[in-house]
């Protein structure tokens, strides 16, 4: 639908108005004809918020009902119902996406989120080790498409790598210690000069691995039809890591660790929305997932960096809770 | 209203109201409901199919037909027995919470 102009639909209002155009009718109504056109048009483009599934289904029945309680003469669609469309289609995309088992969703879009922050780890030092990141690159892939069985074996020897790498310890091939990031430009600043792994403890990033190997196993177990995540949004974020992977380090104090807060506290706030609206506790799953990697990296490496990483950690926890508390209590105080 | 049953909103109230006297389509229900609550109630078209769609997956509500106009599908809504006896219950509900504060007026135990 999107993109497709409104006059070359059945029952278009827009064909009435080309019509009138044809016919030589009076000028009056002809601009009545085209204001309604113009507000047909631009109800279209807000249904757009609406999932595609649901919009073919009952796009034309809400388009033509809000058609009918238009003003005579209105070529602008009225802002109340321009936020009240808006806001139905985002509510509609949330109900449609909390279909199916919430535990195994919520697991598959948790390990997605893991497998992404994996790779956007790596990504920068891809120069020194190809073969680890190209392997991240394929996990992910295996993650997003539902192929559980393949990618728990590639995480198994990632999260083997990744504790020799942090450990000193050359285990599943020797790897010149410290990996230093590729040189892609001169001058970037101490946080683009960190060797991998070398800003904190290894804890941390073996409970990503062993967490991600976790829910990849529950969910091969379980077996199913797995949701095949097919969105390329999630490559943003190793792309930004590429381009600068200060936004990885949680623990240091830069702009890029406010930004960081931020957007976490941005997504949380989506998730904790989407648990309010569908009572669902998929979204809350994968934040806690998030959030358990990130509290365990930020408690590792609490001696270094004291000053700031306390209120950071209790921001993530309270968000995790938050997340989770939710969904339950929209469940049982629903409102219909 | 029983435990464990959902609550419903003031602008829901209106159009299982709307229902009552029969089947309805997405316009018929707004005019409907700007004459029951002498236009105090304005439902907007999104927050009109977000609730019947609410309606509809709790077995409140179901699509009574489907009607072709000017090229477009129309659904007449109807209420379900269990979304008629809501609808009471909550009336009554209200009913008596009115009589609490009409009695206290009446017997001039409330504070003017």
């Amino acid at each position: 639908m999107t993109g497709t102009r409104a006059g070359s639909r059945p029952g278009s209002r827009l064909a009435s108005a080309a019509g009138g155009t044809a016919c030589g009718t009076a000028g009056p109504r002809r601009d009545a004809d085209l204001r309604l056109a113009r507000l047909e048009h631009r109800y279209r483009r807000l249904l757009l918020a609406y999932p595609p599934g649901y919009r073919a289904a009952h796009g034309e029945e809400l388009l033509g009902t809000v058609l009918d309680v238009a003003e005579p003469g209105r070529s602008m669609p009225a802002p109340r119902e321009a936020l009240a469309l808006v806001a139905g289609g985002l509510r509609t995309r949330l109900t449609y996406a909390a279909t199916g088992p919430a535990w195994a969703d919520g697991l598959h879009l948790g390990a997605t989120v893991l497998a992404v922050l994996n790779l956007a780890t790596l990504v920068r030092y891809a120069g020194s080790v190809p073969l680890w990141t190209g392997l991240s690159a394929l996990t992910l892939l295996a993650v997003l498409r539902g192929r559980f069985a393949l990618a728990l074996p590639l995480v198994a020897a990632g999260g083997v790598k990744t504790a020799g790498l942090a450990l000193g310890r050359p285990w599943l091939g020797a790897t010149l210690l410290p990996v230093y990031p590729d040189a892609l430009w001169p001058g970037a600043g101490v946080w683009h000069e960190a060797p991998l792994h070398s800003l904190g403890g290894p804890i941390a990033p073996v409970t990503g691995y062993a967490l991600l190997f976790g829910a990849l196993l529950v969910l091969a177990l379980r077996g199913g039809r797995p949701q095949v995540r097919s969105s390329w949004w999630w490559l943003a974020v190793p792309a930004v890591a590429l381009t600068d992977p200060a936004w990885l380090e949680a623990t240091a104090a830069t702009p890029r660790t406010v930004a960081r807060l931020v957007l976490e506290l941005a997504v949380f706030g989506l998730a904790i929305l989407a648990g309010r609206v569908t009572g669902d506790l998929r979204w809350a799953v994968a934040g806690g997932m998030y959030a358990l990697v990130t509290l365990v990296h930020l408690v590792e490496n609490h001696a270094r960096f004291p000053s700031h990483d306390l209120s950071h950690w209790a921001v993530l926890a309270l968000l995790a809770l938050v997340s989770a508390a939710v969904p339950v209590r929209a469940r049982r105080h629903a409102l219909l | 209203m029983a435990k464990g049953r959902p609550a419903l909103s003031e602008p829901t109230y209106f159009i299982l109201a709307a229902l009552l006297s029969g089947p309805l389509h997405g316009h018929g229900i707004i005019k409907r409901v700007m004459d029951l609550s002498e236009g105090r109630v304005r439902l907007a078209v999104g927050t009109l199919y977000g609730a019947l769609d609410r309606l509809a997956a709790n077995n409140v509500i179901t699509v009574d037909r489907e009607e072709v106009v000017d090229g477009r599908q129309r659904r007449y809504f109807r209420l379900t027995d269990d979304g008629r006896r809501m609808v009471i219950e909550e009336a009554a509900r209200m009913r008596q919470a009115a009589s609490v504060v009409a009695g206290l007026l009446d017997s001039g135990e409330a504070f003017a």
